[in-house]
């Protein structure tokens, strides 16, 4: 799976290339010399110590801490996938909400359903969550800073 | 422009934020960084920094500071919580905590390690913040130097240290940061008009917001790590017992083992390539090995491995911001989204601002320490009701950030390709995070990647390939190939350090 990773990043830098060969100079000179290039040579080492597993075999040498914090998962593979899955469909719902419903119903329809569906909260709880969201979506940015948020693509307001 | 003197500018600094409109936005800001500190997991500055920064360069750019220094001063005094009553960090920085905050928790000390954390949080924070004022008027004569060429190599310096930032996966560190260059092109290029991957987009004209990318990339992985792990649901905290005073009175006796940590924090912060992930380990092995009883009872609740890291953390920020205000180079994902917020404000961190706008470097000094207080304060006041929030189950937390994130995401240009672009980097983001390549790489990538080609073009136009021979330049350059090298060669010969999971995504 890390070398899809990688690959991706290989395809990435390798479609920047082919893009943007044909510019200036001037215009290329930071998308390809300086980022796309040495990103496929550096990605193109990285996709062989993915293929040859060097980075298992190197664990714990000589090593130090790391920039990013790592991904925690669940003891469980079946438990992590499907709370994953479940957790991206939450998300991209949300966002398909936003676009087909406006952000003023959908954000607080994502909050409540979340919150009683998945989360298990008592419906009272949901209930006042979701108009918590209401009052600081509509409240705040459509009536105190008057800040117009667009209609969705089915609904408008 | 007249240039002003340092004098006036601190206190016109000061004048700056006597305004009510920005004590409101520092409250509201030192609110919002003890909620993420607090709240499970820890949900880190640098989320608080993508959610807010859509709306704060909408702001005068004082008020907006006063608020995103507020937050991340504030949870960095505040981030003990999790640790002495989780045993889980609460972000980078506060990792070391845990050895003995949750021992001492577990013993029926949470109160008394939380007051030594709040007290000398607080203490290390005027530290750095001292620091940072003394170091303007001491770096100004340097700065007068430094033209294009110059700032070019500065601005090289802090991108080589990815690969050291980017610990045990150097390359991949490199591989992200290259990424983060390559979307910093995306849009019409200033100098030759020319449009680079743009694909016919006018949504892409003017490049991609890099608050939605750091939306999607640190909000969305944060809230899986909660969905996942059922914070507050599967886990359960220790009891809040003990007296907050009583950390007090410790820290006051140690004080001089604060000064010692605060200092390692302000060097860890100045010291391009160590990186938060680092301080508190650094500043809790000092401790042990400075303290007279040859540290035997560090890692079973000493309260001295909770004074050391905590102080040292908390006074890196100021650090952190006298890299970041007077080079113009971010130290992490936080200083870098605050360097895009004062470059949507029309300031240009590093040697022009300190030029240019003094007072606005000063009013930041002010913001910092008064918030450090305040964030002192609010820790003492609201101890039991802030451990409170520490249990908020993830059922209610996920939403929350949903709702930030999307709402962050969408209020940039209110274009439905915002939602499209926050979930592509939402899933970015996890598999980024899943197969180590780091995020803050890219993030660093993409700031400094459009300041690198405006001071390369800059510097080509002016000077062809001469800057090169440039003695600022070349002592430049030896300055940064030596910190590298003896910064590589550092982490080769370190051994492996295994941390019990690092969270919350604050690699401030």
């Amino acid at each position: 799976m890390t070398a899809n990773m990688t690959l991706f990043m290989v395809v990435v830098f390798a479609a920047a290339i082919w893009w943007g060969w044909e510019w200036p100079y001037i215009a290329k000179l930071m998308p390809v010399y300086v980022s796309a290039l040495p990103g496929l040579v550096l990605a193109l080492v990285q996709l062989f110590r993915d293929a040859s597993r060097w980075e298992v075999r190197q664990a714990g040498v000589g090593g130090s801490i790391d920039m990013d914090d790592s991904h925690r998962g669940v003891a469980d593979k079946r438990v992590e996938l499907r709370r994953t899955l479940v957790f991206f469909a939450w998300f991209i719902g949300g966002a398909l909400g936003i676009w087909l419903l406006g952000i003023i119903y959908s954000l607080p329809l994502l909050v409540f359903f979340y919150a009683l569906v998945d989360g298990k909260e008592k419906l009272s709880t949901s209930v006042i969550m979701g108009v918590c969201a209401y009052a600081l979506i509509w409240g705040l940015f459509e009536y105190v800073l008057e800040m117009r948020w667009p209609p969705g693509l089915l609904i408008g307001y | 422009m007249e240039e002003i003197s340092l004098v006036d500018a601190a206190l016109k600094g000061f004048l700056n934020i006597l305004h009510l409109k920005v004590f409101l936005a520092m409250l509201v800001g030192v609110s919002i960084g003890t909620f993420t500190a607090v709240a499970p997991q820890g949900l880190g500055t640098p989320l608080v920094y993508a959610i807010m920064l859509p709306v704060v360069i909408k702001w005068e750019p004082v008020t907006g500071i006063a608020l995103l220094i507020g937050a991340s001063s504030v949870s960095a005094i505040c981030a003990a919580y999790l640790p002495v009553l989780f045993g889980i960090p609460g972000g980078a920085g506060s990792q070391a905590t845990i050895l003995d905050g949750y021992p001492m928790g577990q013993r029926g000390d949470a109160r008394r390690a939380l007051g030594a954390s709040f007290m000398a949080g607080g203490l290390g924070a005027l530290i750095g913040t001292f620091t940072l004022a003394v170091a303007i008027p001491l770096a100004k004569p340097l700065i007068y130097l430094m033209g294009s060429p110059e700032l070019f190599v500065v601005v090289l310096w802090g991108l080589s240290m990815v690969a050291v930032l980017a610990g045990r996966r150097p390359l991949k560190g490199l591989i992200a940061a290259a990424l983060g260059l390559l979307l910093a092109t995306i849009g019409q290029q200033e100098q030759s008009g020319i449009m680079r991957f743009v694909f016919d987009l006018p949504y892409l004209l003017d490049g991609m917001s890099i608050s939605i990318i750091a939306l999607g990339l640190f909000g969305i992985p944060a809230a899986l790590d909660l969905a996942l792990n059922r914070l507050g649901v599967e886990q359960q905290p220790v009891p809040l017992m003990g007296k907050l005073f009583d950390g007090v009175k410790d820290t006051l006796r140690e004080w001089w083992l604060v000064v010692r940590c605060s200092f390692i924090g302000v060097w860890v912060g100045i010291v391009p390539g160590i990186g938060s992930q680092v301080v508190d380990w650094l500043a809790y092995g000092h401790a042990a090995q400075s303290s007279k009883d040859g540290g035997k009872n560090f890692g079973r609740g000493d309260v001295r491995g909770v004074i050391a890291p905590e102080s040292a953390n908390d006074a890196k920020d100021g650090g952190d911001l006298v890299t970041t205000l007077l080079l113009g180079f971010p130290q992490g994902v936080s200083t870098a989204l605050f360097i895009v917020a004062l470059l949507a404000w029309g300031f240009l961190p590093g040697p022009e601002m300190i030029k240019k706008n003094p007072e606005i470097i000063y009013s930041v000094v002010w913001i910092q320490g008064l918030s450090g207080i305040i964030g002192t304060l609010v820790g003492f006041a609201l101890a039991s009701q802030l451990a409170k929030l520490a249990q908020v189950r993830y059922s209610i937390m996920v939403p929350i950030i949903f709702f930030f994130v999307l709402m962050g995401a969408f209020s940039v240009t209110r274009d439905a390709a915002d939602l499209l672009m926050v979930v592509g980097f939402g899933f970015l983001g996890y598999f980024m995070r899943r197969f180590g390549y780091p995020r803050p790489a890219m993030i660093l990538g993409l700031v400094l990647g459009g300041l690198m080609e405006r001071y390369l073009y800059r510097s080509m136009a002016s000077y062809g390939f001469t800057w090169l021979a440039r003695p600022a330049v070349v002592v430049l350059l030896i300055l940064a190939t030596t910190s590298f090298f003896f910064a590589v060669r550092g982490r080769m010969k370190s051994s492996a350090v295994k941390i019990p999971g690092t969270g919350g995504g604050d690699d401030s």
